[in-house]
Formats: structure tokens, C-alpha cells, sequence
């Protein structure tokens, strides 16, 4: 079948098809190919990865799902309370826990309501949708990046050396690293959101703040919403772990429960902790969902 | 009403003749690649024109200067006697767009409400909350006269694509415009909606004294509703001509490839 040119070809006529892998696709994948086995080869051995010290650890992993008693010489007896069978004990254990849990929910709660008006700013400011004054735009995408390149952890260790353990430290140190972080995933929802109504308020003689507020912030309040909802969700897991160091919430008493030798103990928190995640979760994707339908 | 009977007077009192807006010697590059070479045109109070030319020959850059999107490299633009300050919005001019441009989410007022917002402070645009009684008032005589007032309360999206088109030229009623600039305002519309918002640019100049500057595909429409057609090529004005004296060869030079194949 022979197919007329459309108009005349401005380029010299070439009728068969270019190859599929170019000499140049090949050099560039097997220089990145290499890059990366000599990356991960160097990680590999700076880890002291080795499974055999996984197998010859069979006898702790043992100890720590099961348990064990130890009797030194001098009489001292140690008894470890091995994960299973988990503590079940309602009144010192799992009643309790669910009030950890609930206070865990108040910590990522209250730090990421905190940090709604800074991130706002931080967002507005960082966007090129809604600023455009550069050094303004660099600036607050600067701070954002820094305050966001240190861990909520070691905020919360910060904050725990300033005011003492608790949840309170948690909630400082969520709400910073969440203006960082939601400030960021908020600005670039606005450099993504249709630039066209903006054009059109700017056309009429609109400011910078105004069109933010009439243009820009209406047309991405679901994708800001989304993000508010994914980021509450992120700030619920966070604070178990921040309660790990000392701020307060589930994660203080799993930490105290590992100290004390008291694994079953530990792992009825976490199995609390599994469900907390998952019912999160499920409000989180089915509040998103609605959020979508409008 | 206000708006109604402001426009009633000032139909009385508007000196047809006088140039409302007026370009001269406008260029715009972009890179080597030049858009606009030393275009001019006018727009009297009360005319319709319509600007038509291939892709890339500089229509919708031209309007964009005009309203300050786009930063001209050379040219004057003057507007009822003032001279535009290069890359600023002029209050006198509002602008519609062949995709609208409205905000989907908000209420059709609002919408309308959102064309003051150039002489708004802050204390009375923070939010929509804040926009007085008064500019409420007088968007609902814009949206009354664009025939959509009974569609207020509606989010702006769920209207047709007709209709938000003439909510975009209701808000340009609300900026209090002397000069109307349409980018292919009916190009994503059918023919009937495209009819209808080109009835209403004609009565916005016939009945309230705005100049009105439209790009435009349909040679069709152009040549029913403008008073004069002006063929752009190259960047530059190829013909300026009533409506009436434009005949089909004329049109048919404006599009051919040759022409094109240089942008």
C-alpha cells in the first residue's frame, strides 16, 4: 500500500522506520545501570547486611515473641514477657491504651490544625500562581525546605528539653514540620490550578491577595482539603512515633513497655495502634471521596 | 439599576467618532520570533470590529498587551485619551476569553461581583463576604442585562458554556468597561450560543456606547455583527476595511498556507 504525502514534504523523503533503541539510549541506561549497582554495592556492605546474623538471631526473636525466664548466678530472677499470647488484661492494658490512642488522634490533630494558617501563608507566598515578587517566592520556599529537612522526631526531641515530656512538645513539633511540609504540597496544588480565571481577575485590575482569595483559592479548596486530610492521616502516624521519644500518645507506652520487658504488653498496643491506622485511613479516603463528589 | 440608566445617559452624551481605544506601531517578540510588528488600530465608542488572521498572526497577542498580560516591546496604547503604562491593567478595559475564565466553584453573583475588584480596598474584598451592598446590586443589573439574572445563586460551572460566556461579559459590565476585548469569545460555543453572544456584543456598542474589539474564525459572524474587519498578517495590520467591503478573496488571502507556513 503506497500512502500519498500529505503536501509536500519539507524535509527529504524517509520512508523506513527509526530503530527502536537509539546507540545513545543504550550508553546512557547501562552508564545509570552500573552508577546504581556500584550505589547499592557500597550501601549493602556500609549496613553490614547479612542474613546469617538474621538466622543466628533465631534464639532472641524466639525470646521476644515468646518469651522466657532467666535466673543469674547470684539468684537475681528476670522474667520476659514474650508478644504473644498479647495482654489482654482490660482494666491495666487495652482500656487504657484506647485512652493513649485517642490522646495520639488529639496530638496529630491539634498539630496539623495549628499549622493551617502558616501553612496558608507559606503557600500563598510560595507559589508563583499567587506571588509574583521573586525574592518573596525564594524566600518562603527557603524556609520551607529547611524547616521541612529536620524530622518531626527531632523537633519533638527539641521541644521535649524545652518544656518537659509530654504531648504538648508533640503537637509544637508536628504543627512546624507540617507548615513545612503541607506548605509545600499546598503551593504547588495553586501552580497547577487553571491560571485562566487568574489572567482573567488580573485583566481587571485585580492585586496579587485578591486574586489569591477570588481565583485561586476557590479553584484548588478540594485539592487543599485533600491534602489537608492526607496530611492529618500522615500526622496520626507520626505522633506514634514521636511518643516513642517522649511526646506523649501510644507510643510513650509502647516505648515504656519495651523497656520493661513487657512484650505481650507492647504488642496489645500495637495491634490498638494497627486499628487506629486503619480507621483513620477509612475516614481519610471516605471524606475524600465526598470531597470529590462536590 | 444603576448601571441601566447610567448607560441610557451616556448614550446620549457619547461622541461616536473619537477613538475609544488606539494602537500604534505595537511590536511584541518573543525569542526571535516576532509576534507583532508595528500593528495599529482603533476602536471608536460604540463600534464593534473584529480582528481575524491566521494562527500566530498576533490577534489575541495585541488585546493581551492591551490589558497588560502581555508586555509590548514597542508601540503606544491609549485608551479615551490616556496613554496604558506597559504590562498594566487599564481600568476602562476588560477582557473576555475564548475559555471563559470564570471561577466553576463560586456563585454566578460572585463571579460578576469579581470585575469591581480593581476598585475595591481591601477591607471590602478580603473575601466575597466583603463586597458591599451597592456592587451586589449593581451585578445583578450586569447579569440582568446580559439576561441571566435569574441564574445568580447558581455555581458558575454548572451553566452552559453559552451562558457562562456572557456571565464573563457581565462581569466585564461590573468593571465598568469602556472597551470590550473578546478572544475568540464564540469559539468553544455552538452556533446558536455563538449567535446570541455576538447579539450582545453588537447591543453592548449599539445601546451602551462600548468599543468592542473581537478576534474571531467565522468570517461569517464577523462580517454580521462588526462594523469593520481588520486582517492581521505577519504581526501587522493587512487590511482595515467596513465591514460590508470585505469580500471573500480578500478573506481567502488572509488564511493561506503561505501565509501561515512563516509564523
Amino acid at each position: 500500500m503506497t500512502l500519498a504525502p500529505l503536501r509536500e514534504p519539507s524535509t527529504p523523503e524517509r520512508r523506513t522506520a527509526p530503530r527502536r533503541v537509539s546507540q545513545r539510549t543504550l550508553a546512557i541506561g547501562g552508564t545509570v545501570a552500573a552508577g546504581l549497582l556500584a550505589v547499592h554495592w557500597y550501601a549493602w556492605t556500609q549496613t553490614e547486611f547479612s542474613l546469617t546474623a538474621l538466622a543466628e538471631g533465631w534464639q532472641g526473636i524466639w525470646h521476644f515473641l515468646f518469651g522466657r525466664d532467666q535466673t543469674y548466678p547470684n539468684g537475681h530472677h528476670v522474667t520476659t514477657e514474650g508478644a504473644f499470647p498479647i495482654d489482654t488484661s482490660w482494666g491495666e492494658t487495652i482500656r487504657p491504651g484506647i485512652g493513649y490512642c485517642l490522646l495520639t488522634v488529639c496530638i496529630g490533630l491539634m498539630g496539623t490544625t495549628l499549622s493551617i494558617p502558616a501553612s496558608l501563608v507559606f503557600a500563598v507566598l510560595g507559589s508563583r500562581t499567587t506571588n509574583r515578587f521573586p525574592p518573596l517566592f525564594w524566600l518562603a520556599r527557603a524556609v520551607m525546605s529547611v524547616l521541612r529537612a529536620v524530622p518531626e522526631t527531632v523537633y519533638a526531641l527539641m521541644f521535649i528539653a524545652a518544656v518537659g515530656f509530654g504531648a504538648f512538645p508533640g503537637v509544637i513539633a508536628l504543627a512546624i514540620h507540617n507548615v513545612a511540609v503541607m506548605g509545600k504540597l499546598w503551593s504547588e496544588a495553586m501552580d497547577e490550578a487553571d491560571q485562566g480565571p487568574v489572567e482573567a481577575l488580573r485583566s481587571a485590575g485585580a492585586s496579587s491577595y485578591q486574586t489569591a482569595v477570588h481565583a485561586v483559592l476557590p479553584t484548588v479548596m478540594p485539592s487543599l482539603l485533600g491534602l489537608l486530610l492526607y496530611r492529618f492521616d500522615t500526622n496520626v502516624r507520626s505522633s506514634v512515633i514521636l511518643g516513642t521519644v517522649g511526646a506523649g500518645g501510644i507510643g510513650f507506652y509502647i516505648k515504656q513497655s519495651v523497656s520493661g520487658f513487657r512484650f505481650d504488653t507492647m504488642m496489645t498496643y500495637v495491634c490498638q495502634v494497627v486499628v487506629l491506622v486503619i480507621l483513620i485511613d477509612l475516614l481519610s479516603v471516605w471524606l475524600r471521596k465526598r470531597l470529590a463528589l462536590t | 439599576m444603576p448601571r441601566l440608566t447610567t448607560s441610557a445617559r451616556q448614550l446620549d452624551t457619547i461622541d461616536r467618532g473619537a477613538p475609544m481605544l488606539q494602537i500604534d506601531g505595537l511590536t511584541k517578540r518573543y525569542g526571535a520570533t516576532s509576534v507583532l510588528d508595528g500593528f495599529a488600530m482603533s476602536v471608536a465608542a460604540g463600534e464593534v470590529v473584529s480582528l481575524l488572521g491566521a494562527n500566530g498572526s498576533g490577534k489575541s497577542t495585541s488585546l493581551r498587551c492591551v490589558v497588560g498580560l502581555s508586555r509590548p516591546d514597542g508601540g503606544t496604547i491609549t485608551v479615551d485619551g490616556v496613554p496604558a503604562v506597559d504590562g498594566r491593567p487599564i481600568p476602562d478595559v476588560a477582557m473576555v476569553f475564548q475559555r471563559i475564565h470564570l471561577v466553576p466553584r463560586r456563585s454566578v453573583i460572585d463571579n460578576v461581583c469579581a470585575g469591581a475588584l480593581g476598585r475595591l480596598d481591601l477591607a471590602r474584598s478580603w473575601s466575597t463576604l466583603g463586597f458591599p451592598a451597592e456592587l451586589r446590586e449593581e451585578a445583578m443589573a450586569c447579569l440582568h442585562r446580559v439576561g441571566l439574572a435569574d441564574r445568580a445563586t447558581e455555581k458558575a460551572g454548572r451553566l452552559s458554556g453559552g451562558q457562562q460566556q456572557r456571565v464573563a461579559v457581565a462581569r466585564a459590565l461590573c468593571q465598568r468597561a469602556k472597551v470590550l476585548l473578546a478572544d475568540e469569545p464564540v469559539s468553544a460555543l455552538d452556533p446558536a450560543a455563538a449567535e446570541q453572544v455576538m447579539r450582545l456584543l453588537r447591543s453592548l456598542a449599539d445601546e451602551d456606547g462600548i468599543a468592542v474589539a473581537a478576534v474571531l474564525h467565522q468570517p461569517d459572524l464577523a462580517r454580521r455583527h462588526s462594523d469593520r474587519m481588520i486582517g492581521l498578517m505577519h504581526g501587522r495590520s493587512a487590511f482595515d476595511l467596513p465591514a460590508g467591503a470585505v469580500d471573500d478573496a480578500t478573506i481567502e488571502a488572509l488564511y493561506r498556507p503561505d501565509a501561515e507556513a512563516e509564523r
